[in-house]
């Protein structure tokens, strides 16, 4: 991506007559360069005031003392409080407990506190199968919520709601917690944000202007990335087709524990580095490839784990800035990939 | 008769005929196993793959001192790649077995204690992590990342488990 770095806006537009001539060119060399979008930008000229956020996630604190998960969350709040500029807020994109503890997610809270800049948090399936999010609740809040800010409307839903395997089965909540746990499990099925929020975001959106940009979080991806994993979330399509109306929308989301974009039509995705472990890539064939960062290290206990600054307005459009603790990105993703 | 075990043709030619089932009898050198031997047999691994499936997710509680299990970084058996070992492994400079791969793996980022090589429980994981992998590639000493293998369905083997996780 060094390439596009040292080219501005002008020379873009001057390489790429037309849209169709700027995916051709991004695809050849390996990797969306977010091309369409920059042109677009410039004839809609939306209204969004240069500034960014930051996002944390995926902590998966234990309830064991000084566990180095602990330390790995407040690296990260670290990194984010040295930024500068300081990003105007941090969202969290779920999971901040490992087994949906109260203490755990209190631990997290305690440590997300020492941020200098306001925290939007949504939950994720560690967070939440415990006692079914009623501790979350009490302490961060509603799950589903939207807010503008410098010209972006952002939205953040519960994308972890599963169909009820528990109460037939007649399972403790420990054992719903355990089953939702394990990733691979085969007994929890897909996730989903469900009807009560796709109405919500149906509402959310109506009165905005299509030219409107839309930042959209999730824990899990809206689309299918690997749904074995709940790499997905079922109702991902609705969702698309709800933000269809918008010149562009960026989802956001954690989940993956890894650096991986994809793009459909006005939606671009992005996923997260965690602060915990880095999941492996799993065996998909991607469109855009690049987007993977390196294997990770197992003897650094660092590697593949991380924060990421998001970067809106300007002549670049959107762009995620991988921060990994460690050397974890292949020069493709060191300068960042346009949203 | 003895040569028509290794001549597709020939063998084809009597099978078409009535004595077709007599030769595959004749080619053993002992008796085969019995189907329900072989069935007895196949259950027996199938248990200690399920086995394997419960330790690799946190059965035994020796294993970690951190709560982590090998499936928070190996969802599926990922990047275990057991189909690459022996191989020379950094951590351990040395070439190394999968299951001394896995003693690192529970000492270090599980802060657990080390498992007896031969003991049931390294076996157990051993035939989990390979059972995922059958019929990939034998590359002993590849070190290049391999994709993960595809799980269909269920927990990838035939076998009915709770489903349910195994941690505390």
């Amino acid at each position: 991506m060094s390439e596009s770095k040292d080219l501005t806006r002008r020379h873009f537009l001057g390489l790429a007559g037309s849209a169709g001539v700027a995916s051709f060119a991004a695809r050849a060399i390996g990797f969306n360069l977010g091309l369409v979008e920059l042109i677009h930008a410039e004839s809609t000229k939306t209204a969004v005031t240069p500034f960014s956020f930051a996002i944390i996630t995926d902590s998966h604190l234990f309830s064991i003392p000084n566990h180095k998960f602990d330390r790995s969350l407040e690296d990260a709040v670290s990194q984010v409080n040295a930024l500068s500029p300081a990003p105007d807020f941090v969202v969290y994109t779920g999971d901040i407990a490992q087994n949906g503890r109260e203490d755990q997610l209190v631990k997290g809270k305690n440590i997300l506190g020492k941020l200098k800049v306001p925290l939007k948090v949504i939950p994720g399936e560690h967070d939440w199968y415990l006692d079914m999010g009623k501790a979350w609740n009490g302490m961060f809040g509603k799950e589903t919520w939207s807010f503008d800010h410098k010209g972006v409307h952002f939205v953040g839903l519960n994308s972890i709601l599963v169909k009820d395997f528990w109460t037939g089965a007649g399972l403790t909540p420990l054992q719903r917690m355990s089953t939702m746990e394990m990733l691979e499990s085969p007994v929890a099925g897909p996730w989903g944000v469900r009807e009560a929020q796709l109405d919500f975001l149906r509402k959310d959106v109506a009165k905005l202007s299509p030219a409107t940009a839309v930042v959209i979080f999730t824990h899990s991806p809206l689309w299918d990335y690997y749904p074995r994993w709940n790499f997905q979330t079922q109702d991902a399509p609705e969702i698309r087709e709800i933000l269809s109306k918008f010149d562009h929308v960026v989802s956001l989301h954690g989940h993956v524990h890894q650096t991986i974009y994809n793009k459909f039509a006005n939606f671009s995705s992005a996923g997260a580095l965690s602060t915990s472990w880095p999941w492996p890539y799993p065996p998909v064939v991607l469109d855009y490839p690049g987007s993977q960062m390196n294997q990770s290290d197992p003897a650094n206990t660092k590697d593949g784990m991380g924060t990421q600054i998001v970067s809106l307005g300007g002549v670049a459009g959107g762009l995620v800035t991988y921060e990994p603790f460690a050397n974890s990105l292949t020069p493709w993703l060191k300068d960042g990939v346009k949203v | 008769m003895k040569k028509l075990q290794y001549s597709k043709k020939s063998y084809l030619g009597l099978a078409v005929g009535a004595l077709g089932s007599l030769a595959t009898v004749a080619i053993f050198a002992r008796t085969p196993f019995t189907d329900a031997q072989l069935a007895d047999q196949q259950r027996e691994l199938l248990e200690v793959v399920n086995k394997g499936r419960d330790l690799w997710h946190g059965s035994n509680p020796s294993m970690s001192t951190n709560g982590l299990a090998c499936g928070n970084c190996h969802p599926d058996a990922a990047a275990a790649n057991p189909q690459t070992f022996p191989k020379w492994v950094p951590q351990l400079n040395a070439v190394a077995p999968l299951r001394e791969m896995i003693n690192w793996c529970i000492v270090h980022p599980q802060n657990g204690k080390a498992l007896d090589t031969s003991s049931a429980d390294m076996v157990a994981l051993e035939a989990y992590a390979v059972y995922l992998y059958r019929g990939e590639k034998i590359q002993p000493g590849y070190t290049i990342p391999t994709p993960p293998v595809a799980v269909k369905s269920g927990v990838g083997f035939p076998y009915k488990p709770s489903g349910l996780g195994v941690d505390k």
